[in-house]
């Protein structure tokens, strides 16, 4: 593959584009784990936060106001750095990276389904409880249906957030498409000027999200928008 | 696992720079948020008047601004860009300028939603009263879609805030490069940075509050009477 792109783009150039799409896979990949293991906590939180019960729903309202308050950035130096030097232990960038852009998405799309699920009718929960249903029969059958339909296109678009997340991961050492870009732009080889490399990673990380946006306000027209203008859109 | 916050706030030297830190972060982001705010309004109004030519170029600016990380638009204005053009500013100049215009991407957006929800029926009233139509966006529709979004502005601005960490790889000394320094002296990583997180939190809350407290301040009319 590698020569197949020296061929076309010639000597630097070719080589700079193959190992910049090559490192790209590690930055879907990291998507890929913070937005399912994110899913996967965020929908244990809406679920908790959801239920009648209310020191549970503080919890996860802490929970959720909590890593939506710090920043990416710090959330990646404390689990980064700050965890390995108190407990003396080494942290793989991999590790790291994942728990902390995982810790990060499951806060904002907590938030976001629990929107969704409170914008449910109450007669909903009224009348399946009616039915005798239990809490979770309620959630499985009647709530998650309708909030799956609701909120799928701000999930879409925060997907977008994630992405654009994980380009600050090669500060504790994680190697994707932001580190190997930031290599190649401060290598003294003239056609990998920062001029000509940050805008060749800008489009990368344009192909990858920007579907995704249009893609989110597809869904948005048609299934209706939960006050997704409500939901800032991080950078 | 021992914590010794106290090597930090014990340090004079170490709660100063942590001080001129968030004041320089403070200032930054206050001062690329209006910047960025004012660009934000010429560009969706490039967009609202539908400007030939101009008007795609503000819709392309504002979806590669929303779909591109902030950390390469930064490395961009402040590594990029100068070598192209030949600007050398000081690294807080960089700063200001990626974060302006990555501000005024997501700021256009939301007042474009805001221009939709100025009812129709107001624009129809001042177009029959004979108003321009550049008067009718400067009296009627800007103020309405700036109270209306009001909330959306002041919560992505303090989304902004809390990236605006980023700048210290470029070498500003805003208030994460403080921490970055006291962490490379006293190797005190955690304590350093949840002392920043509080940091960075603490100075999220007082902007909301000052700008939910400018409120009604700003739009008079809509105080309760």
């Amino acid at each position: 593959m590698s020569e197949l792109f020296t061929a076309v783009l010639g000597k630097p150039f070719g080589v700079v584009v193959y190992q910049l799409l090559a490192a790209t896979q590690y930055t879907i990949y990291l998507s890929l784990i913070a937005l399912i293991g994110g899913g996967l906590i965020a929908l244990v939180i809406t679920i908790v936060r959801t239920s009648p019960y209310l020191n549970a729903k503080r919890v996860a309202a802490g929970y959720i106001w909590l890593f939506q308050s710090v920043p990416l950035l710090m959330l990646l130096f404390l689990i980064g750095l700050g965890i390995p030097r108190i407990l003396g232990v080494n942290v793989n960038p991999w590790l790291a990276a994942s728990i902390a852009l995982v810790v990060y998405a499951s806060a904002y799309l907590a938030d976001v389904w629990r929107g969704a699920v409170e914008s449910i009718p109450a007669g909903q929960w009224e009348g399946a409880r009616a039915l005798g249903l239990s809490f979770l029969k309620i959630v499985r059958l009647v709530i998650l249906p309708q909030a799956v339909r609701i909120s799928l296109a701000p999930t879409v678009g925060f997907t977008v957030q994630i992405i654009k997340g994980t380009s600050l991961a090669y500060i504790i050492g994680f190697y994707d498409l932001m580190s190997i870009g930031k290599r190649w732009a401060n290598a003294p080889v003239s056609g990998t000027e920062p001029y000509v490399i940050f805008p060749l990673m800008a489009l990368i990380y344009f192909c990858l999200c920007f579907p995704l946006s249009v893609w989110a306000r597809r869904l948005e027209r048609r299934l209706g928008a939960v006050s997704s203008k409500q939901i800032p859109k991080l950078p | 696992m021992e914590f010794r916050f106290f090597e930090i706030y014990r340090s004079q030297e170490y709660m100063g720079l942590l001080a001129e830190g968030a004041a320089l972060s403070s200032a930054l982001a206050i001062g690329s948020g209006l910047l960025g705010f004012l660009l934000a309004a010429v560009l969706s109004s490039l967009r609202y008047f539908e400007v030939p030519g101009l008007r795609h170029f503000a819709t392309a600016y504002v979806e590669v601004i929303r779909n591109t990380p902030l950390i390469v638009q930064l490395f961009f204005f402040a590594f990029g860009l100068p070598l192209l053009v030949g600007y050398a500013w000081p690294f807080w100049a960089h700063a200001l300028l990626a974060l302006t215009i990555n501000f005024s991407g997501y700021f256009s957006e939301i007042l474009r939603a805001g221009y939709a929800a100025v009812p129709a029926g107001q624009v129809e009233a001042a177009m029959a009263l004979g108003v321009k139509k550049l008067t009718l966006f400067r009296k009627v529709i800007f103020p309405q879609a700036v109270a209306a979004m009001y909330s959306s502005l002041n919560s992505q601005f303090i989304f902004l805030f809390l990236t605006t960490g980023v700048i210290a790889e470029i070498g500003v000394t805003d208030l994460t490069s403080a921490g970055l320094f006291i962490d490379s002296r006293t190797f005190r990583s955690f304590e350093v940075f949840i002392t920043l997180t509080v940091i960075y939190i603490l100075l999220a809350l007082a902007f909301k509050a000052l700008l939910n407290g400018a409120y009604y301040q700003m739009f008079q009319w809509k105080r309760a009477r």
